[in-house]
Parts: C-alpha cells; sequence; structure tokens
C-alpha cells in the first residue's frame, strides 16, 4: 500500500525521461525495403498484396538483416546478431533462397571491406590471401547465422495455435544455448489457414462451457497468444497476407478499405533478384492510389480482432515484369 | 505434452541439412526443363504446369514418369483425371531409353518400369482426397519397412477435378482446393516427394490467357511453369511464372519427339 500518496501523484519520471528512456530500450528498426516505415518492437505489420509481390522476400531479407551479425572477426555487416522466429503456414519456405540471399549479404560485405582495404593502401592489385581468408571464415559465420533462423510449418490453425503456446518456452531455451534473444516473429501468410477456418461450424465443444470453434475465436484465440508473447518478450511481429480477392470489387467494400490504407505504400517489381526499382507512393488513399488507372482494391477477409490487432500494414504491388 | 500438437521446431543448419540430403532433383527428361529448373522436379515442392491444351503438359508428365521408373530413383504415383495416362508411349519412352539392349533385356526392363509406376483414375475432387489420405496412411505406416517409396506423384490434371466445384460465391470449391494444396505440400514436405500437377488455361481480360484456378491457388504451388507450343511444330516453350529462388520470366526450349516406336531402326534416339 502506498504510504506516500503525494509521492503517487508526482509520478515516477517526466515525459522527456521517458521517452529517451523507451528510444535506447526499443530503438527504431529501419528494414529495407521498408526503410522509410520507422518500426519498433511490438508493432506489428502487415505485408498484403497479391500473389507474385515478393511479400515473402521482404520476410527473407528482414529475417537476414536480423541475423547477421553487427560486426564479426574485424568485417561490418550491420546487422541485428538476434534469432528470428519463423512461422511457415503456407509451407512454402525454401531454405535455399534464405542461403542465397545470405551468402550475397555476406560476400558483399567482404567485397566492399575488401575493396576499402585496397583503396587505403594504395595499391591496385589484390593478391589471393583475402580470398582465401573469405572463404575460410565464410562458412563458420555462414552456420552461426543459420542456427540463429528458427523455423516451424504448420499444417492447420491448431498446430499453429499449439506452435504458439510453445514458442515462449522453446525461444527460451534457445536464447540460453545461444546467448541471444528473438527479436523477429515472422509469420507466412497468415490467412493460410483462412477458408479451412471459415468452414468450421460454430458448434459447441464437449458441453456449453468450452468455447466455440469458428473463425473469429480462431483469430481471436491467435491474436491472444501472440499478445501473450509480447507481455513476455517483445518482437517485432511480420505476418504477410496473400490477398485473395481481385480488384474491381463491389462498392460497399470501398469504403470499408478507405480507412485502412492510410500508409505509405510500396510497389515493387517482382523480380526476386533486382531489389533496386523501389519507390514510396506518400500516404494516399486507396481509391485515389491508381496511376496507369489500376485500383488497389482488395477485400478484407481476416476477421476484426485479427485487423484491429494490426499496428502497420503495408501493400504491394507488383509493376509488371 | 503440447510438442504433439505441433510439427518439430528445425533451425537453418537443420532445415539445409535436410535439403542437401533428402531433397534430389528428379529429371524430366527433356533438358531444357531440367536445365532451367536447376536439376529438375525438386522433392519436396509441388509444381505445376500451366499451359493451353495441347502444349506438352501431359507428355512432360509421363516422360518423368518412365524415367524416374526406369532410373530406380523409386515409386511414381501418376493420378489420371483425364485418361491421359498411356501405357503404350509409356512402353515407347522405354524403348528408346533401352535401344541399345537385346530384345530380352528390353522386355524385363519395360516390365520393372511398368511395375513401379502405379496409376489411379480419378473423376472428382473428393476421391483425390480420398487416394491422397490413404496414400499419407500407408506411407506412415511405411516409414518403418524398408520398402522402395514413392519419390514422384503426377496429377494430370488437377484444374479438371476443382474447376467444376470452383464455380460461384461458394466457399466450399476454395476450401477443397485448398485442402488438396495443404495435403499435398505435407507429402512432399514430410516424405520427400516431389509433386507435379497440371492445370488449364482460361480466358482473362482482353481475351489474354490466364491460368485456370483463380487467385487462391497461385500461393499454393512452389514452382510454376508455362507451356506453350507453336502449332505443328514440336518445340515447346517453357518460362517460369514462379520459383522459390529463381528469377520469374527465364525461359527454355525442349522438343517432344513424337516417333512411333513398332520400327527399330538401329539408329539410336
Amino acid at each position: 500500500m502506498e504510504e506516500n500518496p503525494r509521492g503517487w501523484i508526482h509520478g515516477d519520471e517526466t515525459a522527456k525521461a521517458m521517452l529517451s528512456r523507451i528510444l535506447t530500450e526499443r530503438p527504431f528498426l529501419f528494414l529495407p525495403p521498408l526503410h522509410r516505415v520507422p518500426l519498433r518492437v511490438g508493432n506489428v505489420v502487415e505485408i498484403a498484396g497479391p500473389s507474385p509481390s515478393a511479400k515473402s522476400q521482404i520476410l527473407l531479407h528482414a529475417a537476414v538483416n536480423c541475423i547477421l551479425p553487427e560486426e564479426w572477426k574485424g568485417i561490418r555487416f550491420g546487422g541485428l546478431g538476434r534469432m528470428v522466429m519463423y512461422f511457415d503456414l503456407d509451407c512454402r519456405f525454401d531454405v535455399l533462397r534464405l542461403s542465397q540471399i545470405l551468402k550475397h549479404r555476406i560476400m558483399e560485405a567482404y567485397r566492399s571491406t575488401n575493396n576499402t582495404y585496397w583503396k587505403e593502401k594504395g595499391e591496385h592489385q589484390k593478391n589471393d590471401a583475402p580470398t582465401t581468408h573469405m572463404y575460410l571464415c565464410d562458412d563458420e559465420l555462414f552456420l552461426d547465422c543459420m542456427r540463429r533462423f528458427l523455423y516451424i510449418r504448420c499444417y492447420n490453425s491448431f498446430e499453429f495455435l499449439a506452435a504458439l503456446k510453445a514458442m515462449h518456452s522453446h525461444s527460451q531455451r534457445e536464447s540460453e544455448a545461444l546467448g541471444v534473444s528473438v527479436h523477429f516473429l515472422m509469420i507466412d501468410s497468415i490467412g493460410a489457414f483462412y477458408w479451412m477456418d471459415r468452414a468450421c461450424q460454430p458448434m459447441p465443444i464437449g458441453g456449453s462451457k468450452r468455447k466455440n470453434v469458428s473463425l473469429q475465436s480462431l483469430a481471436e484465440a491467435v491474436v491472444q497468444e501472440i499478445c501473450k508473447l509480447l507481455q513476455m518478450q517483445p518482437v517485432l511481429v511480420l505476418a504477410t497476407k496473400a490477398t485473395i480477392f481481385g480488384a474491381g470489387t463491389s462498392g460497399n467494400d470501398a469504403q470499408r478499405l478507405a480507412h485502412d490504407v492510410n500508409l505509405p505504400i510500396l510497389r515493387s517489381t517482382s523480380s526476386t533478384r533486382a531489389f533496386g526499382k523501389w519507390c514510396s507512393e506518400g500516404k494516399m488513399d486507396s481509391r485515389t492510389s491508381s496511376r496507369e488507372g489500376e485500383k488497389l482494391m482488395y477485400r478484407e477477409y481476416m476477421p476484426s480482432s485479427w485487423q484491429s490487432f494490426v499496428t502497420h500494414r503495408v501493400h504491394l504491388q507488383a509493376l509488371g515484369l | 505434452m503440447i510438442e504433439d500438437w505441433h510439427q518439430p521446431w528445425l533451425n537453418g543448419v537443420e532445415l539445409l541439412e535436410d535439403s542437401n540430403h533428402n531433397k534430389h532433383f528428379l529429371p524430366t527428361g527433356y533438358e531444357g526443363i531440367d536445365v532451367l529448373l536447376g536439376g529438375g522436379l525438386c522433392e519436396g515442392q509441388l509444381t505445376e504446369m500451366v499451359g493451353p491444351s495441347s502444349s506438352g503438359k501431359t507428355q512432360v508428365c509421363l516422360y518423368s514418369a518412365a524415367l524416374v521408373a526406369d532410373k530406380h530413383f523409386g515409386v511414381v504415383m501418376f493420378v489420371d483425371t483425364c485418361n491421359s495416362f498411356s501405357p503404350k508411349r509409356i512402353a515407347c519412352i522405354v524403348d528408346q531409353l533401352s535401344s541399345s539392349f537385346s530384345g530380352e533385356a528390353k522386355e524385363r526392363r519395360l516390365k520393372r518400369v511398368m511395375s513401379n509406376i502405379f496409376c489411379h483414375s480419378v473423376f472428382d475432387i473428393f476421391a483425390l482426397l480420398d487416394v491422397l489420405h490413404q496414400l499419407e496412411f500407408k506411407l506412415k505406416q511405411q516409414v518403418k519397412s524398408g520398402d522402395t517409396k514413392i519419390c514422384l506423384l503426377i496429377i494430370d490434371s488437377i484444374s479438371s477435378l476443382l474447376t467444376p466445384v470452383l464455380g460461384g460465391k461458394g466457399s466450399e470449391g476454395r476450401l477443397l482446393m485448398v485442402s488438396a494444396g495443404i495435403i499435398l505440400k505435407k507429402l512432399a514436405n514430410e516424405y520427400n516427394i516431389s509433386v507435379l500437377v497440371t492445370n488449364h488455361m482460361v480466358g482473362g481480360e482482353g481475351g489474354i490467357l490466364k491460368p485456370a484456378l483463380g487467385e487462391s491457388w497461385k500461393s499454393i504451388p512452389h514452382v510454376r511453369l508455362q507451356l506453350t507450343r507453336d502449332q505443328g511444330s514440336n518445340i515447346c516453350n517453357v518460362s517460369i511464372l514462379k520459383h522459390t529462388f529463381m528469377a520469374t520470366g527465364r525461359t527454355a526450349k525442349f522438343v517432344i519427339h513424337s516417333r512411333s516406336c513398332s520400327v527399330q531402326d538401329g539408329r539410336g534416339r
């Protein structure tokens, strides 16, 4: 019980102190290509787009950024050096693609260090010693990074829920083993089981005390589990979502869409390798965002409990091959 | 206890090991496709071939079935929905492959190949789901015994089963499609099978052809290939619509030999 009510009224810290404390404890993250959107741990980002629009590629690049260390054997990688938790609901994850991106980043860092080294020395000949050194260090760093990538596959919503419940204890075990904590929680395709869950009849299981199984209750349970996780272990949640209903939907949906696409909309080319062509359109309304007359009308199909849980929504659109 | 309710946790290193040891490439027999895909059909992945009719999809299916069975990769299961499976064509292909063998050796080889290809005829989506569930059950039991296990599952064509149920605003069709997709990917991942399905094309906006089965299907296969064939020629074009680690838009050509095999002219292939 408070013995000093006056002290309680005066508060613990000023707003300025609190802000500086939070900004150091939970700094902003800028993940390319979403580098114009400052993200913090505790945010829930939904990346939505039609099928070939590089959503999973964004996740993979963010994952590589996270598992790479800040610095290793004198070479600066600029990564976070933390673990990533990847929930593969679509079951389309390809580890070869992840290792391809990781190797490419490592090579790039080595090459740029090599170039600066030779520039400083003023020599134009590159001998083989740094390159062999590079290949020897490669494997160890590569495996180190891959160990920080935690993965689980789910074939239905129940497996997903069970995995979410078990995630905390598993991540604790891994943290103790590797010495770093989980920073990202990635869900590849949150809408993967939409059609199956929608077909669940809302009938009571085993008496009226248990909750009915339905699309809404499953989504609520998922949101609840993730909230619990966020309280115990703050992570940044990135979820992709495939837009199922095509463009050009009916009029009442347009009003529903208008308020939630109020964020910077990024467009991408659909090539998996070239990441050069990124342009952000700034804040705009979904109805007026068509440049060549295309409409960004995609119907929101996730239940409202998920929709209100999301803090940032990013829309991707392929600009054509 | 909760560990029984979800799949096991893995990390990047374990995933890589699994990919290197268990997930091999199965050649289709057509060099153009194999080179384009970096070796062939990948075990653990669901590959879709899309193309208008008579663009070579069934030929690729039959050739890869024959080749995989011949080269001892494992057992092939061919799910036939439109009566496209042709034992005569398989015999012809095996004949071409074993052109240097004598008559009796050829017979034995043909018998072995035929006994490694299991063909099921299904004509609706429920029968397909039934076949897949039975296959999953059988494979679960088979893990203990050491029989030659299935490594290639071909469904020619899955779109003819799904298009009748997909029409209209009802969601049951999409539910069946997504369920079929999930069980196919589960079979592929857990039992190291390469799944090959074919799809046809429908008219889209502006009269351009587009793959059938709609938007929801697009995010189900790992790899999507588009086949086209110019009329009258036997050169087919294959291009990548979607791949897990290769850029889309890459193309290749391959030739379909439609030589009849009743005459053995000793000139080899």
